[in-house]
């Protein structure tokens, strides 16, 4: 079955209004064990996701019912497939909303994306990388894809992306008298930043060296906490959950438009936007996954909620006008210097296991693989324990840098500190 | 019932086996595996309901392996014409090169391993089911989950106040699995069905929220979900005990771990930690262990699609090798690991039926099925009563694995607090549990003789390949770190 075809079948199923996301993918995967070829991988796959509407008898409600017709689909089965989802969509009930509609001229798509020069870059970036007779690479696995994305609707939207999309995931050993430890990265992007993933990887090793010599974590009760790495995306991914016109919806966010998201707040405050392009993201696109324009968005300024942003369902629910599904998301509102922000005692964590804050009740939590304990006099790299506290309580006195660091698609403060959180060491 | 197997695979069936003999024309091995897995996925909340035909193991497509001069290579796609099966395997064989001629550009050298064996077998694997997704009456059971989760709503609302239930969600999918294995020797078939459900109460109080969670799982059809509305009452219980408790004082403890947590740390500490394609690389502590103590006598650990019936019992895995069931450790003791096809060729011992992709587009990795602790005879009054500070811990929210470092992390829903041998009502959460791997195993003192496995969640590998595993156990008693 083509796109075309698919598109008359939904015209002639009797749905009250459809949507139709065609993604084609070349991606070419490279698997090492070392320095070695594992395995190569390509993948040549084209998915075609429909969703068919339907309405209730009195307009009240909008039903919906999502599903995917094969390309290996007949005729028959891709007709029995939409026909059991208009069916199922009457069984929906949603307070009633409408589809995006066009919104001007759609841009020309770009040419399809070969993955072979992007991944050249990567294969030469890695091998390029100064290993030692401690510190070496032990595996690491890159996955590049060339990706046309085309979504089209009943209202008449017809918008194509095409979009590199990478990642690498790199392992990294230290080894020092007989032991051995490993670090682990995991590297988004669109194409490939030869720079910064060397860059990444020199620093990735000596974490390596450090973590060899590192010492239980000490018992610290409540301390200051400092974050230097990818793991703060999580706290700042806590503001922007809780900015999402769903979890407003759902009752999970009770930030008021125009009053300030922490209260009594102390330290920075937060300034959020939704930002269309970041240099090399794997989120740049000029349309959301419903055929939205993208564009940039402040969500919380200075502190203080301007506008949640999300799908068109529930935007309407919170009659937002020009709504979307957000890709890039920028962090500002930090004063300090990163120099600044490390004073006195504290612990600047800069790998764990899994950190991870929940947006529903700010809950954060994270086992400790290499951290460094300022005790004021010296500096001394710890591993193992834990962090936990609560988002609620500890953005209240928050401190961000003013220089920004950029993870894929997200751009944060490179320095993040938190005070009284809880550290739960191993001694 | 049995599930019958897909007509579509049926029907392509000669065109792959066509296709693979093209291949076998360049390459020294070649399989196929060919996927036509169909399923629903509802959920009803009461801000919003939604119903597909995804869920996370429905896929349609073809994946070639195929060995050449020590390198094994890939190519996953959909679109599969079997009328021409020399064009197709042109189109896939010039990828690949294309791929090649890349690498010797850049100096890249494989890593050579010998072909696998490819012993003549056939099995058509139908497995006994109830009823099919595809056979669901779905307004029946819309109007059943929209109940549920209304009277969820009611319940809690009756309980805690007016106001302070922000929604009661329910979830319900089922998935029909076919999948075609093929080599020059073996043609492989198998179906069965298998579906999962979870209950969520969202509550809030004075500007907290927590949320508690239930789920039920099993290789069947949505028969299953009968057992949703005792899944509601077990919900509401914990969400009114979450808006009550208080933070653990961060320390070493005593501890009980319910089932649920059991297979988390199953999973997290000696599933991850023995998958053998972290032995070829030299990313597993397993490796150094094996015939070593790493727990207590009262410890033994299965691992393998055969141990439990519930997800991802499957006949055969994603590279034709039956499915198995593996004693992991025993009485203390770490016996072996688990081991995809390749990994097995390279490390020179047999395949133990975890070769898994997440779907045909995806690597096969080493990955886990059932992992599941062994009953022990204690009782659970007795393990409570032993205990002069600790807690019962229950419910699960996320873990980690640390298979070089045997470091371990599980975040645990909520605590149940003991004091001289009772407890005391008050509850903690969330818990998070650290320590080193065989330290905890080797505090293993008390075991019950109950035992359950659950299969709700999805396993990663790093922070990606997603799967379905299920994991369990009985009751453990043990010392760790909570904070």
């Amino acid at each position: 079955m083509t796109v075309e075809n698919i598109v008359e079948l939904l015209k002639a199923s009797g749905a009250d209004a459809w949507e139709l996301t065609d993604v084609r993918e070349q991606g070419w995967e490279f698997y090492f064990i070392r320095r070695r070829l594992d395995q190569n991988r390509a993948k040549l796959t084209e998915h075609i996701r429909v969703k068919l509407y339907r309405k209730s008898p009195d307009g009240q409600f909008l039903g919906s019912a999502a599903g995917e017709i094969a390309p290996t689909a007949s005729g028959d089965e891709a007709r029995r497939e939409l026909a059991r989802l208009l069916e199922n969509a009457s069984y929906v009930k949603n307070p009633y909303y409408t589809l995006n509609t066009p919104s001007g001229a759609a841009a020309a798509p770009g040419e399809d994306v070969d993955p072979m020069p992007i991944a050249r870059d990567f294969l030469e970036a890695v091998r390029g990388v100064p290993e030692t007779e401690s510190e070496d690479i032990n595996s690491w696995e890159l996955f590049v894809s060339g990706v046309r994305r085309r979504f089209l609707n009943s209202e008449g939207i017809d918008v194509t992306s095409v979009y590199p999309y990478s990642m690498a995931e790199v392992v990294v050993n230290a080894r020092r008298d007989g032991r051995e430890i490993e670090l682990y990265r995991m590297y988004r992007s669109g194409a490939c930043d030869r720079e910064g993933l060397a860059r990444d990887i020199a620093e990735t090793l000596r974490c390596g060296r450090d973590k060899l010599i590192a010492r239980p974590t000490p018992n610290l009760g409540s301390a200051a906490v400092v974050f230097s790495s990818e793991a703060a995306k999580e706290l700042y991914g806590w503001f922007s959950t809780r900015m999402g016109a769903g979890f407003r919806v759902f009752g999970y966010s009770d930030w008021e438009i125009g009053r300030p998201v922490v209260p009594d707040a102390e330290g920075d405050r937060v300034t959020l936007r939704a930002l269309k392009h970041l240099p090399n993201s794997s989120e740049n696109a000029e349309y959301d996954a419903e055929g939205a324009p993208i564009r940039d968005v402040t969500l919380i300024e200075d502190g203080v909620a301007r506008r949640y942003l999300g799908s068109r369902q529930f935007s309407q629910y919170l009659h937002l006008e020009e709504s979307f599904i957000e890709g890039n998301l920028e962090v500002t509102g930090g004063t300090a210097t990163p120099e600044a922000l490390r004073n006195g005692r504290f612990l600047e964590a800069v790998e764990f296991s899994d950190f991870q804050v929940d947006p529903f009740n700010g809950d954060i939590a994270g086992e400790i693989r290499l951290a460094y304990w300022h005790d004021g006099e010296k500096v001394t790299p710890v591993s193992g324990g834990s962090i936990s506290g609560n988002m609620g309580a500890l953005a209240r006195c928050m401190r961000m840098s003013r220089e920004l660091r950029q993870y894929d698609c997200w751009r944060i403060p490179a320095v993040t500190r938190l005070e009284g959180v809880t550290v739960t060491g191993m001694e | 019932m049995k599930a019958p197997f897909s007509g579509y695979l049926a029907d392509r069936a000669e065109g792959l086996k066509a296709l693979a003999a093209r291949l076998r024309e360049r390459y020294d091995y070649v399989s196929v595996l060919a996927t036509d897995s169909k399923g629903w996925r509802v959920r009803i909340s009461q801000h919003a309901k939604s119903v597909a035909d995804e869920t996370m193991t429905t896929e349609r497509g073809c994946v070639v392996r195929v060995h050449r001069d020590g390198l094994y290579s890939e190519a996953a796609f959909n679109d599969f014409d079997p009328g021409d099966p020399r064009a197709e395997a042109d189109r896939l064989a010039a990828v690949l090169d294309r791929q090649l001629a890349l690498l010797r550009d850049v100096g890249v050298e494989p890593y050579a391993t010998a072909a696998l064996a490819d012993a003549p077998e056939a099995v058509v694997a139908e497995m006994e089911t109830g009823r099919l997704p595809e056979d669901e009456d779905m307004a029946a059971l819309i109007d059943r989950l929209t109940a549920l989760s209304d009277r969820g709503v009611a319940a809690g609302e009756a309980r805690l106040g007016e106001g302070s239930v922000l929604d009661c969600s329910v979830t319900a999918q089922s998935t029909h699995i076919n999948k075609l294995f093929l080599t020059e020797h073996r043609d492989l078939r198998q179906s069965y069905v298998y579906s999962e459900g979870t209950v969520t109460v969202d509550v809030t109080r004075n500007g907290r929220n927590e949320m508690a969670y239930e789920g039920l799982s099993g290789r069947g059809g949505a028969e299953l979900f009968d057992g949703l509305a005792q899944k509601l009452d077990e919900a509401l219980d914990s969400a009114e005990e979450l808006l009550s408790a208080t933070r653990v004082e961060p320390g070493e403890y005593d501890i009980i771990t319910a089932p649920d947590v059991s297979g988390l740390i199953a999973h997290e500490a000696f599933g991850h930690g023995v998958e053998m394609d972290m032995f070829v690389k030299g990313r597993a502590l397993g490796a150094d262990y094996l015939g070593r103590r790493v727990g207590s006598d009262s410890v033994t650990m299965h691992e393998g699609a055969l141990c439990a019936v519930d997800v991802t019992s499957y006949a055969f895995d994603d590279e034709g090798t039956p499915a198995g069931d593996v004693v992991e450790i025993e009485r203390g003791i770490l016996k072996t690991g688990i081991c995809d096809a390749l990994s097995a060729q390279r490390l020179g011992v047999a395949p133990t039926g975890n070769g898994k992709r997440e779907n045909y587009e995806h690597k096969v990795y080493t990955r886990m099925t059932n992992t599941v602790f062994d009953s022990g005879d204690d009782r659970l009054e007795d393990m409570i009563a032993s205990i002069e500070r600790g807690y019962l811990l229950k419910g699960i929210s996320s873990g980690m694995e640390d298979p070089k470092h045997w470091g371990i992390q599980c975040i645990v829903e909520k605590g149940y607090e003991i004091l001289n041998g009772r407890l005391t009502g008050r509850v903690v959460a969330p818990v998070v549990l650290t320590g080193y791997v065989p330290d905890l195993l080797g505090s293993v003192s008390m075991v019950s003789g109950d035992r359950e496995v659950f299969g709700t969640g999805g396993c990663g590998k790093g922070y990606k390949e997603w799967v379905k595993v299920a994991d369990g156990g009985p009751y453990l008693k043990a010392r760790a770190r909570l904070g």
